[in-house]
């Protein structure tokens, strides 16, 4: 090339670089309080995910319509990691340290929540974050809205290992490759050798993200299962895109719930959007929220989300509401809580306010910030498939029971 | 009857008798009455029955349950109305509470009791949660109940499917029944060696070495649990008989055992090679015979199950009654649609670009982008929904545990057919000529007067809508979504590259191979494992012969 | 190859003046940085490692340049050796953490693992760890090549080859067993050569030295290309067979600057990890690696200024447009890709020819 076009493409370069100072500059206005999101709107995670951004928008709408917090107005500032898990790391040290946002709601997997997390170790900021996990960490920088393993999958193990639930003595693990899952699998090995089984009562698989062909597994599974030793369940920790593949070929294969329960721990009503769940009637999940709780507050929360969508004419079915979204939700108006209690936005003046609060969470349970660390208490509810792509409510807690952030089994 | 005439009688010679013989001749019309209507007076029995389903605590529902069946088999009760109650029940549709329990469906509300409409408006929306133990009990109930009421009906196999697997609940005698009774024929088998899981403990020798004889000619690693049990609880004391014929039924059953597994693998093998074929063999056209490097073939396979999904949802509108066949129906519009988006592809990008592959790569790749973004932005990110024709759902028990599922038969089905199609068009038509002459030499086709350009177009067009068929064959199986397309990519290229470029025959051998040896290896270390040394074996065969399985000669 | 015919038409060789002054800008650059640094005045932190990261990128696409657009041979695959630098260095950032801290990684913890696996040892010394990076990186590309270049496997065939195998790397390196994060990768490094990442200082130390470091490539390499090596490797690109007929061993040619882009990636990879917090598999998704020829293939094959303007260009806009915009991003990015291929066979060096061609009437 010859030097002008050397000049001219250094120019570029260097405008292109310097753009993003220059865009926030106008933004550091005294009177609007920004919050930042980490939800990917693309990739294998963009169809649950995505949502998120949206609920985030509207509880900051809502608290906008009361006069803001502290007076001041929210803004929501979306970005898209595109399911990269470095992506979230680099986007949330954009938002705390070029857009000054106030807290982070953002991650799903706890892959990507581990990559934000040196950042706002690093930074002191402040991450929400709406999922329920493996639980084993307990940094100050996360508020951990959504429950821990003792909270959310014992429970359910509990039930399905009584006389109603099947008795089950033997389990399949299958899960997706990556932190959560093996972390549960440790967990829930540790929990039945508490209660007196050993290893040949279970397996353990996991396959690659985005996962599809589950013939070979199924296959497997089935032979399992009739091996004598007792019922066998399914403790399903896929995600994604390969949880729907899963359910597919176990229908095709024709095993049902009253076969080998399968107990699918981050199965939403969202990923039995394009299933038919007659076949499917009886398997299990659990979560701090289920969309057909029955409390004045969900319904309300389900119409605002339902009003919400259509006439932002977002690309979300408006009838579906997931348990992350809810927890995002109470995570925006605990932030907004703690905010005005302390009087300021900064995260370490947040992080002392919120102990003690609580929240009339969409569930029906008031949810509670304990004073010793940044765990939510939340209710607990086991769901069951009905034929309607939702989950009926097979049992849930009396009140919400404190987090235990590191399991006595892992 | 004779205490009623005493009882009518007596307040004749009692003080008050006269009262009391007015309440006795009620009895006692009531009675007659009663008797002309056989429904109210075996309504007792429903009332206790229904009383115990419906009270608290799921041990309460199972008593329930059994006793309902006892009813049946004495007689008491009517089989079809045992199967309307499990039935309600398991669909939360029977309301307790109030004075009586309902039966709610969509339109009416009837009277759990004797199955009449009524004007009575039920007390809460839905029944009580339905919990795995129950429902267990509840499939078991309604599959011999309906055996009993339809003999020889449409449901007959399902049910007996329902019985097999939960033998160990079964009621022997209501099966017994179920046997003789004439319609059940084609199920009647099925029910003996249900029968024999039961007669395994029966004191009569005989009994057990027939029944014993029974499980091993139906070979499955349920009755091997069942026989190996009863081995591991045989005294040394114990007919010898008896143990010699659970010797041989034990090896039966494991010779068998094997049998299915291994047949169980070829098919996988055949289901997963016949997937990689379909997603290959658009690319083995463009790349194989043209030389154009397709990044977005992935792309051109997602528009194909995107079609049929359009498909799907205008029949809905359209044609409702002809939604079953909306996959066959969609064959043609997913092979026109994909290939127009190919050829327009082609004739705007890759045209210029055909003598320089790399840049073919790189603009292809980009028009993959386009192609996910476009697709997310129109469509949205989400797993489409597809209905799932009754053809294509579940799948048929051969033998042995081997289930032969109907969706992965239609690919397999549907892969040869697409294979033996391509191959025609191929060699014996005069445009599959003009495509292997342009293959093996352009410039000297060109010079003969073929029309190159065109053929260029078509054959891109051409393999373009093949991949748009391999979309729409891969719709019941895999979840769709803009991203589906990268999964394919790679895969698609080794399988071309190995089978030896330009020869539809070597794509075919090579997917073989490749789904053979994947699922061979796959339960031994894992499905990452498998790909992995898949591609490492083929990476280290391609070293030794670049030109692939079947070398084409040609000069490019 | 018809395509090298197309390449030089009427165009200038590169001149070696433009590569030189691009160096002498960056390390300018890069010493501005590290005043900044040390000295505690100057643009954000968050603005120093944004030019740091790109900085590798650009090396990346450099590395890339030299053997595509000198040699001829298109990788699709450059993220391994990318991600060889990147992990080893990551490693070497995890056991000096854990013989301070005495606790194995998170990574580990979750597997039931207690203490670091033997091929950690010896990482703790970081020269150790910057040499096994590179050795390691070039004992790859010479296996790879070897085994490809022997069998005379070359254009698309080569360039599928490699993204085979960055595919198959990436599905090793998504498995938690092998005691390299998995999927979750290796994030959470505190400190490289003692100095704490989180602070400003170190920040603009490594981006300074990621500045620097291309510059001294660009300056050392330009003078490769227009020695009599890369004579030679211009008439491999051109025409291999002749070069071969004339006596000369293509093979070792190939191999040599096969094996030096390669370490030149490697050295990338150990730039970039530090100062983006966190490696993980997904840097050897096929893709990415396919993105790295997009930036070459816009910014000017062939030149290695054009191809580490493409990497700045692209990085720069993907960093822009994806929180501005991140809808229209991809839209972007591919008719962008689309123009530059089908009208701008050599990248955006060649808009200005293009364009004066098209003034006077003559066309392509």
């Amino acid at each position: 090339m010859d030097r002008r076009s050397f000049l001219r493409n250094s120019a570029v370069a260097g405008a292109a670089l310097a753009a993003p100072s220059l865009i926030s500059s106008r933004s550091r206005a005294a009177d609007i309080l920004k919050l930042g999101c980490l939800f990917s709107s693309s990739g294998t995670m963009a169809n649950i995910e995505g949502r998120l951004n949206s609920v985030v928008q509207m509880a900051a709408a809502e608290l906008n319509a009361k006069g803001g917090v502290l007076g001041k107005q929210v803004e929501v500032m979306v970005t898209d990691p595109a399911s990269d898990w470095p992506l979230y790391a680099q986007m949330g040290r954009q938002l705390l340290l070029q857009d000054q946002c106030s807290a982070l709601f953002g991650c799903w997997t706890s892959v990507s929540r581990k990559s934000v997390l040196p950042v706002v170790e690093q930074n002191n900021g402040l991450l929400y974050y709406p999922l329920h996990f493996e639980g084993e960490e307990n940094s100050k920088n996360v508020v951990y809205l959504n429950s821990p393993p003792a909270s959310s999958v014992l429970p359910a193990l509990e039930y399905l290992m009584s006389p109603d639930g099947g008795e089950a003595k033997r389990f399949f693990m299958l899960g997706s490759d990556y932190v959560w899952p093996r972390t549960i699998n440790k967990i829930c090995k540790g929990y039945w050798e508490s209660k007196g089984f050993d290893e040949s009562s279970w397996r353990e698989h996991y396959v690659p993200f985005g996962f599809s062909n589950f013939q070979t597994l199924v296959n497997e599974i089935r032979q399992f299962a009739s091996e004598p030793g007792g019922q066998p369940i399914i403790v399903l920790t896929v995600v994604g895109s390969s949880i729907p593949d899963f359910f597919k070929e176990i229908i095709n294969q024709g095993i049902g719930a009253t076969d080998i329960p399968v107990l699918g721990l981050d199965v939403l009503e969202a990923d039995l959007e394009g299933l038919d769940t007659a076949p499917m009637v009886g398997h299990l999940n659990c979560w701090a929220y289920l969309q057909n709780a029955e409390a004045p507050a969900n319904d309300a929360f389900k119409d605002n989300w339902k009003s919400f969508v259509e006439k932002g004419n977002l690309p979300y079915s408006p009838d579906t509401v997931i348990d992350p979204m809810v927890s995002a939700y109470d995570g925006v108006h605990l932030w907004a809580k703690a905010v005005e209690k302390a009087g300021m936005a900064d995260p370490d003046a947040v992080r002392a306010a919120s102990a003690g609060l609580s929240f009339d969470c969409p569930s029906g349970y008031s949810i509670k910030m304990t004073d010793e660390n940044n765990y939510v208490s939340r209710g607990v509810f086991i769901g069951s498939v009905n034929d309607q792509q939702a989950f009926d409510i097979l049992w849930q807690s009396e009140d919400t029971p404190k987090p235990v952030p590191f399991s006595p089994y892992a | 009857m004779r205490d009623l005439v005493s009882l009518a009688l007596r307040p004749l010679t009692q003080p008050g008798g006269l009262a009391r013989f007015w309440r006795g001749l009620g009895a006692v019309t009531m009675l007659i009455v009663a008797s002309a209507n056989p429904v109210l007076a075996q309504a007792p029995v429903q009332k206790r029955v229904l009383g115990e389903l419906c009270a608290k605590g799921v041990s309460n529902q199972v008593k329930g349950i059994t006793n309902l069946l006892a009813s049946v088999d004495a007689g008491q009760v009517d089989p079809s109305w045992g199967v309307e109650i499990f039935q309600a029940l398991g669909d939360r549709a029977l309301i307790c509470g109030g004075d009586t329990p309902l039966i709610v469906s969509e339109d009416t509300v009837r009277l759990a009791t004797t199955l009449e409409p009524t004007k009575r408006s039920p007390e809460k929306k839905q029944g009580a949660f339905v919990n795995l133990r129950l429902r267990s009990q509840l499939d078991m109930g309604v599959a011999i109940l309906r055996l009993l009421s339809e003999p020889g009906g449409p449901t007959s196999a399902a049910d007996l499917e329902q019985l097999r697997k939960r033998a160990e609940i079964a009621p022997v005698a209501l099966i017994e029944r179920a046997v003789a009774m004439p319609g059940n024929e084609a199920v009647a088998e099925g029910l003996r060696d249900i029968l024999a899981v039961a007669a395994l403990e029966d004191p009569d020798p005989a009994q057990r070495i027939s029944a014993i004889k029974r499980l091993a000619e139906a070979p499955s690693a349920r009755n091997l649990t069942l026989l190996l049990n009863l081995r591991d609880g045989l005294s040394d004391a114990e007919d010898g008989a008896i143990k010699g014929e659970l010797s041989s039924g034990i090896n039966k059953i494991r010779f068998w055992l094997e049998v299915g597994e291994v047949s169980a693998t070829i098919y996988s093998g055949l289901s997963y090679a016949s997937i990689l074929f379909m997603a290959a063999l658009g690319l083995a056209v463009i790349f194989g015979l043209m030389g154009v490097i397709n990044l977005a073939q992935g792309e051109l396979i997602m528009i194909g199950a995107y079609v049929t999904f359009l498909v799907q949802e205008a029949l809905k509108v359209v044609a409702p009654g002809l939604l079953e066949y909306y996959l066959l129906l969609a064959i043609p519009f997913a092979f026109v649609v994909t290939a127009g988006v190919g050829v327009t592809m082609e004739v705007t990008v890759i045209r210029h670009l055909y003598r320089r592959p790399l840049m073919t790569l790189l603009a292809t790749w980009a028009i993959s982008l386009f192609l996910i973004n476009a697709t997310r932005v129109v469509f949205g990110t989400q797993n489409l929904e597809f209905v799932v024709p009754g053809f294509l759902s579940g799948g048929v028990h051969l033998f042995a545990d081997f289930i032969v599922t109907w969706n992965r038969l239609f690919a397999i089905c549907f892969a040869l057919v697409v294979l033996g199609g391509a191959l025609f068009v191929l060699r014996y038509t005069k445009l599959g000529m003009f495509i292997r002459a342009v293959t093996e030499n352009r410039d000297m086709a060109g010079c003969v007067g073929v029309s190159v350009r065109r053929v260029d177009m078509v054959a891109f067009g051409i393999g373009s809508g093949l991949a748009g068929l391999a979309g729409l064959a891969l719709s019941p199986i895999y979840t769709v979504n803009p991203g589906m397309g990268a999964s394919f990519i790679v895969d698609a290229f080794m399988i071309v590259v190995l089978g030896g470029v330009g020869s539809l025959i070597g794509t075919a051998a090579a997917a073989l191979g490749i789904g053979m040896i994947n699922v061979i290896i796959e339960p031994l270390y894992g499905a990452v494992a498998a790909k992995v040394i898949v591609l490492l074996m083929i990476i280290v065969f391609i070293q030794f012969r670049p030109e692939g399985l079947i070398a084409i000669k040609g000069r490019r | 190859m018809t395509d090298a015919l197309l390449f030089n038409q009427g165009r200038k060789v590169p001149g070696r003046r433009i590569t030189d002054l691009l160096s002498i800008v960056l390390a300018v650059v890069g010493l501005s940085v590290l005043i900044s640094g040390l000295t505690g005045t100057g643009p954000s932190s968050y603005f120093l490692n944004l030019i740091g990261q790109i900085a590798t990128f650009g090396m990346l696409a450099i590395a890339l340049d030299l053997i595509w657009g000198y040699a001829g041979i298109l990788s699709l695959g450059h993220g391994l050796f990318f991600a060889v630098g990147g992990y080893v260095i990551a490693m070497h950032m995890v056991k000096v953490s854990y013989i301070a801290t005495g606790t194995p990684p998170d990574f580990m913890l979750f597997m039931g693992w207690d203490a670091l696996p033997s091929y950690y040892r010896g990482l703790e010394y970081s020269g150790y760890a910057i040499i096994l990076g590179v050795v390691l990186a070039a004992i790859l590309a010479f296996v790879i090549g070897f085994t490809a270049f022997r069998s005379r496997v070359v254009g698309v065939y080569f360039a599928i080859l490699t993204q085979a195998f960055v595919y198959v790397a990436m599905l090793l390196m998504f498995r938690n067993d092998t005691g390299f994060g998995g999927n979750n990768g290796m994030t959470g490094f505190t400190e490289l050569f003692g100095l704490p990442l989180a602070e400003r200082k170190s920040v603009a130390l490594l981006s300074a030295v990621s500045i620097l470091t291309v510059a001294l490539v660009l300056a050392v390499l330009a003078r490769l290309v227009t020695s009599r090596f890369g004579q030679l490797l211009i008439a491999i690109r051109d025409d291999e067979a002749r070069l071969r007929f004339l006596g000369h061993e293509t093979l070792w040619i190939k191999l040599a600057v096969w094996g030096l882009s390669a370490v030149i990636a490697a050295v990338a990879g150990m730039l970039y990890v530090p100062q983006v917090g966190i490696i993980n598999p997904r840097v050897l998704a096929p893709d990415l690696s396919l993105e790295i020829a997009v930036w070459v293939a816009i910014g000017g094959r062939g030149s290695l200024s054009g191809a580490f303007f493409g990497a700045v260009l692209i990085s720069a806009f993907k960093f822009v447009l994806t929180a501005v915009v991140p809808d229209l991003w991809p839209f972007i990015l591919s008719g962008l890709v689309l123009l530059v291929v089908v009208l701008l066979p050599n990248g955006l060096t060649d808009l200005p020819a293009a364009m004066a061609a098209r003034l006077k009437g003559r066309g392509r």
